[in-house]
């Protein structure tokens, strides 16, 4: 679930009555995130999220929102430049300038535009839709509408595109699945674990998933939504579960496929899903043996591997 | 796959490789799902009966090639049977079918499709056992 979202059981703000919402508008040069970002600034002085990876804008960014929280300024625009002069000198900057959109908001109220607007993203990402904020940087109330119905950009109004979170389908409910769901959870992704086996997929074992689900992994799999958003990992290391799965799936849109196992058990199961038909486009969707190779073997290091990956072709990083 | 006959081995392959009447139907007369609750197999046997005749049986696997093959043979052998005859279907049949009985720790393998065939057979009203 997206946390860069005004959602009304937000813990972080329930005692909240007003905040500034900070949200990385604009940028030129080297910037570290991407636009969209947000900071949401409490009037106790709780901080969610970041606009920039820190440092000295971040802090300008909380001034000027401690500012507009306690005075009755609804908006206010900041253009910040990354030209810090004694990291200039010392040739320790990245140079360029971010602007920054920080709007007064009442997080619990839904007839303030901007938690309206973001209570009807969060509704549509939710449903697995892709959302997108229309903001008018020189006044005018935000409104939210599905990707498909965006305007084309333009100069004066910040176009804020929330997309759902990736799902990170896990099949086989062992060691490295267990590891996948805690570190994928930091990751923002919905995590759904799938095995044939009840006493591998419970809850004990998998306190950080979002969806536990026991039967024919290749039914299971199947059912799910197949989205570019999805990443499906086969970690049981067992032909039974993989190769059904992959019949499921490689002629589907799912964004990531990626099979547990050495190199010679990848080639020997291409190889069968060649004999049975499928292409060789289609089969070279398959990431096996899965995930970079970081040098580790122990459950989370190899977790970490797979995620890296996963992050990496969303990036368009690897294919 | 190791132990067994080499006639058995080669059978396990060969259906494994090419299973028969892999799929599903629509309206089935009749299922049953089965599982082996420690390696994970599942499998699940569908029937087609009108009258008293199986006249079509199809079944799917998440499952290893010993429970596949099985699976791939029993639902070729029904086809056409009695509910009688097909009640009557055992462990030995399967075992002949397959040309040989696997290793004793892979039994269960075996013969979870038989199990989940008889209970599909249940399903459409015989007795299955």
């Amino acid at each position: 679930m997206p946390t860069n979202l005004i959602r009304p059981d937000d813990p972080a703000l329930h005692d909240e009555p007003v905040v500034a919402v900070a949200t990385l508008v604009g940028a030129t040069g080297s910037t570290s995130k991407k636009l969209g970002a947000k900071m949401i600034v409490g009037a106790s002085g709780r901080l969610v999220g970041g606009v920039t990876i820190g440092g000295c804008v971040d802090a300008q960014v909380i001034e000027a929102a401690d500012a507009l929280v306690a005075g009755g300024e609804a908006k206010r625009f900041l253009s910040i430049s990354l030209d810090d002069d004694e990291a200039w000198e010392i040739g320790l900057t990245c140079g360029g300038t971010v602007d920054v959109l920080l709007q007064r908001v009442r997080p619990r109220d839904a007839r303030d535009p901007l938690v309206a607007a973001h209570r009807r993203a969060a509704a549509l990402v939710d449903d697995g839709e892709t959302a997108v904020i229309v903001t008018p940087l020189d006044g005018g109330d935000p409104r939210t509408v599905v990707e498909a119905e965006a305007p084309a950009p333009s100069a004066g109004v910040f176009l804020d595109r929330v997309a759902p979170p990736t799902t990170l389908v896990i099949v086989g409910a062992g060691q490295i699945a267990m590891s996948l769901t805690a570190l994928a959870r930091e990751l923002e992704m919905r995590t759904i674990v799938v095995d044939g086996r009840e006493r591998y997929a419970t809850r004990e074992r998998f306190p950080c998933a979002d969806d536990i689900r026991v039967g024919m992994p290749s039914e299971v799999v199947a059912e799910i939504r197949h989205t570019k958003r999805v990443a499906v990992v086969l970690v049981a290391h067992d032909y039974k579960y993989d190769l059904p799965v992959l019949r499921a799936l490689l002629r589907s849109p799912v964004g990531y496929i990626g099979m547990l196992g050495s190199k010679k058990r990848g080639s020997a199961v291409r190889d069968m899903l060649r004999d049975e038909g499928y292409s060789g486009d289609e089969i070279a969707r398959l990431h096996s043996p899965i995930g970079f190779d970081l040098g580790g073997r122990g459950s989370a290091e190899v977790a970490l591997a797979i995620l890296s990956e996963i992050v990496a072709v969303q990036y368009g990083k690897r294919a | 796959m190791s132990g067994g006959s080499s006639a058995f081995r080669a059978a396990v392959l060969e259906h494994f490789r090419r299973p028969r009447n892999r799929g599903a139907f629509d309206a089935p007369s009749g299922q049953a799902d089965g599982a082996n609750p420690l390696c994970g197999d599942r499998v699940r046997v569908q029937l087609v009966v009108e009258g008293s005749v199986v006249t079509d049986a199809r079944f799917t696997a998440d499952a290893c090639a010993i429970c596949v093959a099985a699976a791939s043979v029993l639902t070729d052998h029904v086809r056409g049977l009695s509910l009688g005859e097909a009640v009557a279907v055992d462990a030995t049949w399967v075992f002949g079918a397959l040309e040989g009985e696997p290793p004793s720790a892979r039994r269960r393998c075996a013969l979870l499709p038989l199990d989940t065939f008889k209970r599909a057979l249940v399903a459409v009203g015989a007795s299955g056992r």
